[in-house]
């Protein structure tokens, strides 16, 4: 105890908030001497004893000042944290004269949680010290999961037989998690409600106790929690300091999960935003973080830009290339049949990742980039004489038919194919119109593939020029000769013909 | 990644049905789910970024690490050829 209090009095008469939470650090693997000696006999007479006199008596006490308020706040806190540690010894197996369970150190984390707390609602706390909150609330929702994951266990080993009535499973599972979320909710409360003036005001610890309740709430899959929480600090009536005034450790982990959110609504522009800031500001080192990230970043992009992780990217994450490369190839090659077997092969994991219905709709995707297979493979038309060659823009159906075909190795009716058209018109991801009695697909001649840039610079070149030039229909063009398929004559007669587009 | 379908209580029941010293593994395997996880400093400079580290290995942007969806070196001539076989048929079972 000498020793803990001693460290106390350092970081205290430092005002280092930091060092301060080391005090109350339950970390076994790297501190379980420390412990120990903290322990000691485990008599809670002579702790009370020490503490007694390390708090009111001792003249070394006097060198730190402490007011009445605050010697009794951290004498009961200090004293908590004694019991707490035994009872991790305990249940850590590091005790010999007693056992313990997760239960029971996560109250009495959590009576120590509530102490300190209370110091800032009762005790004159000042704002520097809320590292101690950051460390309680942390290792709370830690022995709220162990709590839980243990109660599982013992539940399936004696079996229950006798099953209740209004038994609800998903609450009894995570009983300690969602009774923890109720406790980091009060931290973020005292935290976001501080009136004090900004530099010494607890807001500073709002962020830090938003993103322990977003895991707490993803755990607990109660997303809509999160978007409450979100809600209340980004309605600016609470006067948070902006969030690049963070560490950025907070800044990281908050974007990653108001990213989240936002994919999770399926609101992918927002989502990018967010996901993008926290890869780019993720520390390089955090492989495990960056790869969650991407987890999400990599859907929205392909969604949001039409754009694919390159090989340089994933090089780090073997996970995520075999999430994502085989579907990222069935796309460059808009091969529709490996698109559904990778989609389905990885269902799973798509799935438990909340992936699965955003990767889905990159089925529109290869249908694009097939469909302008189609469109480049038609070649051009015949040029104007001396104009630049103008791609053919009308194509029938049966042509996207038979693409479709060759995609997907299943025959198609050209009445579905023409619906898909449909849908890629309405989805903006082709331009143009299906002239249904025609069987004709008349494609926009400014960016037919919205997004292609190849495209869009041909075609800006191609209209200016044609609009300079006038008009007079002749074969010619080198540029022609390379994609022009045998057969373009065949369409060229009623490409002649009179069909207008606008 | 482990097999998708071993859940993470999955796991601590086997680790945990030990005795005691494999706790640890089991609280390990608890954490180890699809968490973002602390970062072990609070704060770091620009220069240990991930955009940083990405900036270096390319030309100073990020954009070497996204590329497009789709590939215009594979819009060959044997498309086309692939497309007017496969039309033939199309027509062929029409006309039948």
């Amino acid at each position: 105890m000498d020793g803990l209090i001693r460290q106390f009095r350092v970081a205290y008469a430092a005002t280092n908030g930091e060092q301060l939470a080391e005090t109350l650090s339950p970390d076994v693997q790297t501190h379980s001497a420390k412990l120990r000696a903290i322990w000691g006999r485990g008599d809670l007479r002579s702790t009370t004893a020490d503490l007694n006199f390390l708090f009111h008596q001792d003249q070394a006490r006097l060198s730190i000042r402490l007011s009445k308020e605050e010697t009794s706040g951290w004498y009961a806190i200090y004293t908590a944290y004694w019991k707490a540690i035994g009872e991790i010894l305990a249940a850590e197996g590091l005790r010999h004269d007693a056992q313990s369970s997760w239960a029971k150190v996560y109250d009495a984390w959590k009576d120590l949680t509530l102490l300190t707390v209370r110091g800032y609602t009762n005790h004159e706390f000042e704002n520097w010290t809320i590292p101690c909150l950051y460390v309680t609330g942390r290792y709370l929702r830690l022995y709220a999961m162990r709590a839980d994951a243990e109660r599982a266990l013992n539940n399936d080993n004696t079996a229950v037989d006798e099953l209740q009535d209004d038994f609800d499973p998903q609450a009894e599972e995570n009983k300690c998690l969602e009774d923890c979320a109720r406790h980091l909710n009060r931290i973020f409360q005292i935290c976001a409600s501080d009136r004090a003036p900004l530099e010494e005001s607890r807001k500073w610890g709002v962020y830090y106790a938003v993103n322990l309740l977003f895991k707490t709430y993803f755990k607990l899959n109660s997303e809509s929690l999160s978007k409450n929480v979100l809600r209340v600090i980004s309605a600016g009536r609470s006067d948070i300091p902006p969030i690049d005034k963070f560490p950025k450790s907070q800044q990281t982990t908050f974007k990653y999960y108001e990213g989240v959110l936002a994919f999770l609504e399926e609101n992918y522009v927002e989502a990018e935003k967010h996901l993008e800031m926290a890869w780019l500001m993720c520390h390089k080192n955090a492989q495990r973080n960056l790869e969650l990230i991407l987890t999400y970043l990599i859907p929205c992009r392909l969604l949001t830009t039409h754009t694919l992780p390159s090989a340089q990217l994933l090089g780090p994450f073997p996970r995520l290339q075999k999430l994502f490369m085989p579907l990222a190839h069935a796309i460059k090659k808009s091969d529709l049949r490996a698109f559904d077997i990778a989609l389905r092969d990885g269902e799973d994991e798509f799935i438990k990742r909340r992936v699965y219905l955003t990767l889905e709709r990159g089925r529109d995707i290869v249908l694009r980039n097939l469909l302008r297979k189609v469109f480049i493979a038609g070649g051009f038309e015949p040029a104007k004489d001396g104009a630049a060659p103008v791609r053919r823009t009308r194509i029938p159906i049966t042509e996207f038919t038979a693409a479709v075909q060759i995609s997907s190795g299943e025959a198609i009716d050209s009445d579905e194919v023409e619906c898909l058209m449909a849908n890629m018109i309405y989805k903006n991801l082709m331009k143009g119109y299906i002239a249904h009695e025609r069987g004709t697909v008349v494609l926009s001649k400014s960016g037919a593939f919205p997004g292609t840039k190849q495209d869009r610079r041909r075609y800006t070149y191609v209209i200016v020029i044609s609009r300079a030039i006038n008009i007079t229909t002749s074969l010619s063009g080198s540029l022609a000769e390379v994609l022009v398929p045998n057969d373009y004559k065949k369409y060229d007669g009623w490409c002649m013909g009179g069909i207008s587009h606008g | 990644m482990v097999a998708p379908t071993e859940k993470p209580s999955d796991k601590s029941t086997t680790s945990e049905a030990k005795p005691e010293p494999t706790q640890q593994k089991s609280t390990a395997a608890l954490e180890e789910d699809d968490e973002f996880e602390d970062f072990p400093v609070e704060d770091w400079p620009a220069e240990e970024t991930e955009s940083a580290a990405q900036a270096a290995s390319g030309d100073g942007t990020t954009q070497h690490l996204w590329e497009e969806s789709w590939d215009d070196d594979d819009t060959s001539d044997d498309f086309s050829a692939q497309l007017r076989e496969e039309l033939k048929k199309v027509e062929a079972s029409k006309r039948r």
